[in-house]
C-alpha cells in the first residue's frame, strides 16, 4: 500500500483506523486504538510544537509518498555483517524492519533469559510494562508507533540473571519503495539482573528512503544494571526518530550512550528516564558528529520523581560543514525528590562555516534540598591549542583530528566494552581525516 | 535561638510593608476598551493625528492577538473591558515649583523615602515623578536643558519634540510585538522621554518614580530613551504601590536606542504590591522592555531587582545590531508567598564582535515560583560574538519552585557562548559555620542572601543599591531587618 503519508496521517485517519483494528482479537487492540486517538488529537509535530521548535520533521515526511511497511523483506546476511564491530565477542540479534531473523542471529540462551519477537511474547510477565512509561503519552510519534507497530525485540532477564556477553542488535531497514517503518521493543531487567546491549542500524538500499520511527522501552528493576549503547552511523537514504523511554526502580543503574555519526540526514533521539525508585544512578552520554546538511536533534528528559537519586548527563557535539545540531535537556525534580543530584552539560564545537547549534538546557525544580546544574558551551578550537600543536610540526588537519579526539574523549573513555571503544575511536579519527 | 524553620516560615509569610494609598481626586475615563476610549485619551492629551492613527493601528493589532500560552504559570483571567484606561490627577495647570504640588502627594513620596523638596540639595538626582499617568513635578530641568538633554513626560515630548517621538516611537517595540505591547500602543497614558544629544554625558542619574494608585486603572506607561552618538545616560526606575485587593494590570513598554558609542544604563527596583500571603490581590507586571544598540561600540545595560508584584513577567532585551556593541543583563528576582516571576532576557547578536553578559539570581521562598527564561541568539554575521550567562537559583523552603529555560542559538562558528545554571539551597553547613562565629541563624540567612546577590546589586547606582539592599532585607529576612 503506497499512500501520500503526510496527508494520510493528517486527513485520512479512517484508513489507518481500519488498519489498526485488523488484529482485533489481540489484547493490544484497545491500546492501539487509544494511541491512534491520541496521535490524531496531538497531530504531527510542527515548528510550533515547543519540543520540536528547531526540528521540522514535516520537511522529511511530506516530500513523497511513503509505504507504511509492516513486513520484513529478505536481506542477505552480508548486510548485517557490514555493521559488525571488529573483535567484539557478543551475541547477535538481526532484525529486518523490526522482525527477528533467527537464522542470522546468535541468541543468548540459558535459565532466566527470554529473548525473541515482541509479537510472540505479549503474554510474558514482563509485557505488563508495555506502554507504561509515563512520557510516551505526550509524544505523538510514539503514539503513532504504538498504534501501528508490527514487531520488535522483546528481552526479559529474570531476577539475578547476568549476561556473560554483550548483545549486539543490528536493525536492518530494507524496502523496495520509500518506507515508513515502526519497530517497537521492550527490554525488562528484573531484580539484580545485568546486561550490556549495543544497537546499530543499516539501510542497504540507496535509491529508496527508509524512515524509522522506533520506540524502545527499557525497564530496569531493583538493583539491576543496564549498559546501553546506541550507535547511529547510517546512510544518506536513512532517516530516524528514535524514542527511548526508560524506567528505573530502587537502587538500579542505567548507563545510556548515544553516538550519532555522519551521513544520516535526519536523526531525532527522544530519550527520557523516569525514576520510580530512590537511590538510583543514571548516566546519559551522547556524542554527535554531523556533516553536510545533517540535522541531529537530541531531546532528553530526566524525570526525578523519587528522592536520593543521582543523574549525570553529558552531550558533546562536533558540527562540520552545514550541519545543524539541536540539544534539549530537561531535568524535572518533583517536590518529593529531595536530595537529588542532577547534572547536565552540553558542549559543542562548531567547525563548519554554516554549522549551527540550538540548545535548550532546562531545569524545573520543585524541591529545595537538591543540587542541580547545567552548563552549555559553543565555540571552536582555541587558537592557543592549535598554535601549540602546529608549532610542534603537526599539520592543521591532523591537529584538528587530535583535538576532536580529545574533545570526545570524555564520552568514549566511559565506554566499558573495549572493542566498541576502539571501534568508535577509529571511526571518529576516520571522519576527521576525511 | 530561633530555629531555622521558624525563620523560613517568617520569611515566607511576611506581608507587604509599603501598603498605603493616597486619596486624591482622579479624573477617570469610564471603564472599557474601544476605539472611542482611544480617541478620548488622544484628545485629552491633545495629540497630533499621526499618533492617534498609530494608537488605532496598535488597537487593530491587539484585537487580532490572543494571550500567550507558553508561560510557566497559569494566566490569570484578565477582564480588559473592566479597566479604566485613563486616570489623571485633576489639577492640570502647569506647576512652577514644588510648593504647588498637592501636599498629600508629597506626603506619599515622603513615605516612600523620596522627599522631592529635599532631592535637589541632597542627592543631585532629577526626579520626574509620575503619579498615575501624568507627570506633576519635574525638577532639574533647567540644568539638563543647558546641556541639551531632554527629560520630560511622554505627553510633553509629543507636544514639543514630535519629530523625535515620531522617528523612534515603536522602532524597537513595534505595535505588533506582543499582545501587551499592542495594548500599550493603543492606550498608553504617559511615561518618560529622554534624549541625550551627541557627545553629552548626562551629568546626573535620571530617575522616575512610578506609582500605581487609582483602583482599577491599569497603567500603560511608555518610556523612550534615545542616546545619540558618544553620549551616556543612567536611568533609574523604581516602584512601590499601595495595598489593594483587586489585581491591577501593568503593561508598560520601554524602548531604548543607543547610537554610535553611546551607553544607556537602565536600572529598575520593582516593589509593587505582591498580594497577601494567600496570593490574593497584587499587581500583574507584564512589561515589554527592549533596547537596540544601533551604532558601533554602543552599550545597553539592564539591571533589575524584582521583589514585588503577584506576577512579574518580562524579558528586558538587547538587540546588538552595531558592530562591537555590548549588552548586559543583571537581575535579582525574589518570590515568596504565592508570587510568580517569569523573567529573563533576550540578546540578539547581529553585528560582529558583539558581546553580552547575563547574570541572573533567583530567590524562591514560601510557595513562590521563579523562572529564568532567556534567549541568546548569534546570527551568521556576528563574527567573534561572545556571550556569558550565569543563572543561579536559591531555594528557601520545600514548597517553592525554581526553573531555568534558556534558549541558545548559534549560527556562527566563531562565536563563543557559555551558559551555566545552578540550583541549591542555603547549606546547613554554611549556617552552622556562621552560628559558630556567634552570628544567629536569622542574620546568617541575611548575610548569605546578600552575598549571593551582591554581583547584581553592585551594578546599581549607589543610591539605588542602598534602597535595593534595604528592600531585600525587608522582603526576605523577616524580622531580621
Amino acid at each position: 500500500m503506497i499512500l501520500p503519508f503526510y496527508q494520510a496521517l493528517t486527513e485520512d485517519v479512517q484508513a489507518l483506523s481500519a488498519q489498526v483494528s485488523a488484529p482485533a482479537a489481540t489484547a493490544l487492540h484497545d491500546i492501539r486504538r487509544k494511541a491512534l486517538e491520541r496521535f490524531t488529537a496531538i497531530g504531527l509535530p510542527s515548528l510550533k510544537t515547543e519540543a520540536w521548535r528547531y526540528t521540522n520533521i514535516q520537511r522529511y515526511l511530506k516530500e513523497f509518498p511513503y509505504e507504511l511497511l509492516t513486513t520484513a523483506t529478505p536481506v542477505s546476511a552480508a548486510v548485517a555483517e557490514s555493521k559488525a564491530i571488529p573483535e567484539l565477542d557478543c551475541y547477535r540479534v538481526v532484525l529486518v524492519n523490526g522482525h527477528l531473523q533467527a537464522d542470522q542471529s546468535v541468541l543468548p540462551e540459558g535459565k532466566g533469559i527470554t529473548i525473541g519477537a515482541m509479537s510472540a511474547h505479549t503474554t510474558a510477565p514482563g509485557f505488563a510494562h508495555f506502554n507504561q512509561q509515563p512520557h510516551l503519552a505526550g509524544e505523538s510519534l510514539a503514539q503513532l508507533n504504538t498504534a501501528l507497530f508490527a514487531d520488535g525485540l522483546y528481552i526479559e532477564l529474570a531476577a539475578n540473571t547476568v549476561l556473560d556477553k554483550p548483545i549486539h542488535i543490528i536493525h536492518v531497514y530494507s524496502a523496495t519503495a520509500h518506507a515508513f517503518i515502526q519497530p517497537r521493543h521492550l527490554w525488562v531487567l528484573n531484580r539484580s539482573a545485568a546486561a550490556t546491549i549495543i544497537e546499530s542500524s543499516v539501510h542497504p538500499e540507496t535509491a529508496t528512503v527508509a524512515f524509522a520511527n522506533s520506540v524502545l522501552e527499557t525497564v530496569v528493576m531493583e538493583n539491576a544494571e543496564l549498559w546501553h549503547y546506541n550507535v547511529q552511523q547510517g546512510e544518506e537514504s536513512f532517516r530516524e526518530v528514535h524514542t527511548t523511554a526508560a524506567q528505573q526502580y530502587k537502587d538500579s543503574r542505567y548507563h545510556h550512550f548515544n553516538f550519532t555519526l555522519p551521513n544520516t540526514p535526519f536523526t531525532r533521539n527522544n530519550l527520557s528516564v523516569a525514576l520510580n525508585g530512590s537511590h538510583t544512578e543514571t548516566n546519559l552520554n551522547g556524542l554527535y558528529i554531523a556533516n553536510k546538511h545533517q540535522h541531529v536533534d537530541n531531546h532528553t528528559f530526566m524525570d526525578h520523581i523519587m528522592p536520593d537519586c543521582n543523574s549525570n548527563e553529558l552531550y558533546k557535539g562536533v558540527l562540520l560543514d552545514d550541519a545543524n545540531g539541536v540539544f534539549t535537556g530537561k531535568i524535572l525534580v518533583h517536590q518529593e525528590a529531595q536530595k537529588t543530584n542532577a547534572f547536565q552539560q552540553n558542549n559543542n564545537l562548531l567547525l563548519g562555516s554554516k554549522a549551527d547549534i540550538n540548545s535548550q538546557p532546562q531545569l524545573e525544580i520543585y524541591a529545595d534540598d537538591v543540587k542541580c546544574s547545567h552548563g552549555f558551551t559553543a565555540g571552536q578550537f582555541s587558537e592557543e591549542s592549535m598554535f601549540y600543536l602546529r608549532s610542534r610540526g603537526i599539520g592543521e588537519d591532523a591537529a584538528k583530528a587530535l583535538m576532536v579526539n580529545a574533545f570526545s574523549h570524555d564520552i568514549t573513555d566511559a565506554i566499558k566494552v573495549p572493542a566498541l571503544q576502539h571501534h568508535l575511536q577509529e571511526q571518529i579519527a576516520e571522519i576527521m581525516n576525511n | 535561638m530561633i530555629n531555622s524553620n521558624e525563620i523560613i516560615d517568617d520569611i515566607a509569610n511576611k506581608e507587604y510593608e509599603f501598603g498605603f494609598s493616597t486619596d486624591i481626586e482622579m479624573d477617570m475615563a469610564p471603564p472599557g476598551l474601544n476605539e472611542d476610549i482611544i480617541r478620548f485619551i488622544s484628545a485629552k492629551k491633545n495629540e497630533p493625528e499621526w499618533l492617534l492613527e498609530w494608537r488605532l493601528k496598535g488597537f487593530a493589532a491587539f484585537k487580532k492577538m490572543e494571550f500567550p500560552k507558553w508561560q510557566h504559570f497559569e494566566m490569570p483571567e484578565l477582564d480588559l473591558q473592566a479597566l479604566s484606561y485613563y486616570a489623571a490627577p485633576k489639577q492640570k495647570k502647569q506647576l512652577n515649583s514644588l510648593d504647588e504640588v498637592d501636599p498629600e502627594l508629597l506626603a506619599t513620596f515622603e513615605k516612600l523615602g523620596i522627599p522631592l523638596n529635599e532631592q535637589k540639595a541632597l542627592t543631585g538626582v532629577a526626579v520626574d515623578a509620575v503619579f498615575d499617568s501624568v507627570s506633576v513635578a519635574t525638577t532639574f530641568k533647567g540644568k539638563l536643558k543647558e546641556m541639551g538633554v531632554i527629560f520630560c513626560s511622554f505627553g510633553e515630548a509629543v507636544q514639543e519634540h514630535p519629530e523625535l517621538v515620531k522617528k523612534y516611537l515603536g522602532s524597537v517595540v513595534p505595535h505588533t510585538d506582543n499582545i501587551f505591547a499592542a495594548l500599550n500602543a493603543a492606550v498608553f497614558s504617559d511615561g518618560s522621554f529622554v534624549y541625550i544629544p551627541k557627545g553629552v554625558r548626562c551629568p546626573m542619574e535620571l530617575s522616575t518614580y512610578f506609582r500605581i494608585n487609582a483602583q482599577n486603572t491599569g497603567q500603560f506607561e511608555r518610556t523612550l530613551i534615545i542616546a545619540d552618538d558618544n553620549s551616556y545616560v543612567s536611568y533609574l526606575e523604581g516602584c512601590t504601590a499601595p495595598m489593594r485587593d483587586e489585581n491591577q494590570l501593568h503593561a508598560a513598554v520601554v524602548e531604548l536606542v543607543a547610537m554610535e558609542q553611546a551607553e544607556i544604563k537602565y536600572s529598575t527596583v520593582q516593589n509593587w504590591y505582591p498580594g497577601d500571603k494567600d496570593g490574593k490581590g497584587g499587581i500583574y507586571n507584564f512589561v515589554t522592555k527592549r533596547g537596540i544598540c544601533k551604532g558601533t561600540s554602543s552599550k545597553i545595560s539592564w539591571t533589575q531587582v524584582e521583589t514585588g508584584s503577584a506576577i512579574t513577567w518580562k524579558y528586558p532585551s538587547v538587540i546588538l545590531q552595531g558592530d562591537y556593541a555590548e549588552g548586559e543583563f543583571y537581575s535579582v528576582a525574589v518570590v515568596r508567598n504565592k508570587q510568580i516571576a517569569d523573567t529573563g532576557t533576550k540578546i540578539h547578536h547581529i553585528g560582529k564582535g558583539t558581546k553580552s553578559r547575563i547574570i541572573s539570581k533567583g530567590i524562591s521562598a514560601g510557595r513562590g515560583d521563579n523562572s529564568y527564561r532567556g534567549l541568546v541568539s548569534v546570527g551568521p554575521r556576528a563574527e567573534n560574538a561572545r556571550n556569558f550567562t550565569q543563572c543561579d537559583s536559591l531555594l528557601i523552603g520545600n514548597q517553592c519552585g525554581s526553573h531555568t529555560f534558556p534558549y541558545i542559538e548559534s549560527r556562527n562558528k566563531t562565536a563563543m557562548i557559555e551558559h551555566e545554571a545552578t540550583t541549591s539551597k542555603i547549606g546547613e553547613d554554611q549556617i552552622f559555620y556562621l552560628n559558630q562565629r556567634g552570628i544567629d541563624s536569622e542574620k546568617a540567612v541575611a548575610l548569605i542572601v546578600n552575598g549571593y546577590v551582591k554581583e547584581v546589586l553592585n551594578q546599581l547606582p549607589m543610591e539605588f543599591a542602598v534602597e535595593a539592599q534595604k528592600l531585600l532585607s525587608i522582603t526576605l529576612e523577616g524580622s531580621v531587618g
